[in-house]
């Protein structure tokens, strides 16, 4: 962690490489590993991979969600105001797996005829609605958090209101809000594990078809959870790198 | 000698209110190019309300408020060119807590006036030489003393060449030993023929560099006119009472 602290730029181009050699890479000592293992170890790559493309897809478009959604909550436009909250009272208060069935069921009847999605992006539809929804608060406290001074400052020297949120607020909220949208992250490689309900062939299903097939299940969820770990390792480093590069101005 | 100066602000007949109160009464005062004026009076009588809205960060609810021929209001455009031509320096400095020094000098160069990055930067280190912090510009906000910040934030608001200059108590917040290099720099400013307005308590910089005093209270103008005559002969009892309460009080 110290070394994240002291190299942010590095520790997040190594944390990213990381995770890009890894996914590139794993599949080498994985079908040098003896069966079950060994003979799975594409299907394992591949559930990493639908894992790791869940968490980076819904990861981004919620942040965006979150940053709009929490600039909507604080409007002066008492509609949309009311429909960034509703929005959020939805989402968190109903189950992540209902959420994604909803989506694989429910959406193909609401879309337009013609209009067919996979079932990998009615998983990122619906994860990346769930963790928007979480980012929306962490972002919100970020930008109440954001002393008005600075915007008065920013204003004063004639930057439009769009510039001011994306030169002065929008870094010093992203300080704020980083530590609780990286925890998001986390959670998300997590959750990501409920696109199995809708058939999304990711890492823990995998595993599960893996033993099913082996009836080895001891060395199959140790490996499901030993790649587990080593994604969230990377994303979490890569978050906490993000983080000590924003700190800069803050401490010191 | 009004005849040969030209008007740069205009204040007719403003009036503010904040929900019941009445923070400013039908204030009318016009401010002529280069011009230094000292803004006093006691706590809470509208000087900072009075400042803030002639850049409007403030809205009046009523009057008229015209910068170098543009009048303020509702019209963005016409707010947009005033903010261009009226930079402010605050009480508690308000740098931009993320940005390095430079970057909180050449921003709004860069942002507002489109100017180039090596074009804008190499402005805002000569702003910091002429602010005596040209050997700060690496660092962060946090890791300068106030009376540094403070300075910065004046060549912050120099950077976009406004015509007319707001300081809202510059030296409040400071330390004692911090006040004397930030007036310095002002007193320099103000030699160099800004236009500057200017709410103080240091009663000695207004009287040695300020051409006209103008004296709040209760949300009305109670006196506008000379440091000369304002300290030695002040009209109003209000303004005499303020006047030894600053001497011993500050
Ligand atoms: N945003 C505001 N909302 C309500 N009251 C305010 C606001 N800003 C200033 N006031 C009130 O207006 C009066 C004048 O304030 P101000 O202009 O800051 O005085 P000064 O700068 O002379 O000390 C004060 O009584 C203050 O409480
Ligand atoms: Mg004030």
């Amino acid at each position: 962690m110290n070394w994240t602290k002291r190299y942010p730029g590095w520790a997040m181009f190594a944390a990213m490489i990381g995770l890009l050699v890894f996914l590139w890479g794993m599949a080498v000592p994985l079908s040098a590993a003896p069966a079950p293992i060994g003979p799975a170890a594409d299907q394992f790559v591949e559930g990493a991979r639908i894992t790791v493309g869940l968490t980076l897809i819904a990861g981004s478009v919620g942040v965006v969600i979150g940053v709009l959604a929490g600039l909507g909550k604080l409007s002066r436009f008492g509609p949309l105001r009311w429909l960034c909250d509703s929005y959020v009272w939805l989402i968190r208060g109903t189950p992540l797996l209902l959420q994604i069935l909803f989506v694989w069921l429910a959406f193909p009847l609401l879309m337009p005829e013609g209009i067919e999605l996979s079932d990998f992006a009615c998983a990122a539809i619906a994860l990346s609605l769930n963790v928007g929804a979480y980012n929306t608060e962490c972002v919100r406290a970020g930008i109440l958090a954001v002393p008005h001074g600075q915007v008065e400052a920013a204003r004063a020297l004639g930057l439009t209101p769009i510039q001011t949120f994306m030169d002065v607020v929008l870094p010093q909220s992203m300080r704020v809000a980083l530590p609780a949208l990286a925890n998001n992250l986390a959670s998300l490689v997590k959750d990501s594990s409920l696109a199995y309900a809708i058939s999304v062939v990711e890492l823990t299903m995998v595993g599960y078809r893996v033993q099913a097939e082996s009836y080895q299940p001891i060395p199959v969820f140790i490996t499901v959870a030993a790649i587990y770990l080593i994604l969230t390792t990377a994303f979490t480093t890569l978050t906490a790198a993000l983080e000590a590069q924003l700190d800069v101005g803050q401490k010191r | 000698m009004n005849g040969e100066l030209r008007p740069i602000i205009e204040a007719r007949r403003v009036d503010k209110r904040f929900g019941a109160f009445h923070a400013l009464k039908d204030v009318s005062a016009t401010f002529y190019e280069g011009q230094v004026t000292a803004i006093v009076g006691p706590s809470g009588s509208g000087k900072s309300t009075f400042l803030r809205t002639l850049n409007r960060l403030e809205m009046h609810d009523s009057g008229e408020i015209v910068v170098d021929g543009i009048v303020l209001n509702d019209n963005l455009k016409n707010l947009d060119a005033i903010r261009r031509e009226v930079g402010m320096v605050f009480q508690s400095f308000n740098l931009f807590s993320h940005l390095t020094i430079l970057r909180n000098v050449s921003l709004a160069p860069m942002r507002v006036r489109k100017m180039r990055r090596e074009d804008a930067e190499s402005k805002a280190m000569s702003l910091l030489e002429r602010v005596g912090l040209k050997n700060q510009a690496a660092k962060y906000p946090v890791q300068l003393s106030g009376g540094q910040q403070q300075r910065v934030a004046i060549a912050r608001a120099l950077a976009m060449d406004p015509k007319v200059l707001l300081f809202d108590e510059p030296t409040s917040a400071l330390d004692p030993e911090m006040v004397n290099e930030v007036l310095a720099v002002m007193r320099e400013l103000a030699y160099s023929g800004i236009t500057m307005l200017v709410v103080t308590h240091e009663m000695g910089f207004a009287r040695e560099v300020a051409d006209r005093i103008i004296f709040f209270d209760e949300g009305v103008i109670l006196e506008d006119t000379t440091p000369e005559r304002f300290f030695a002969n002040p009209e109003h009892d209000r303004a005499k009472s303020f006047l030894s309460q600053v001497r011993h009080g500050y």
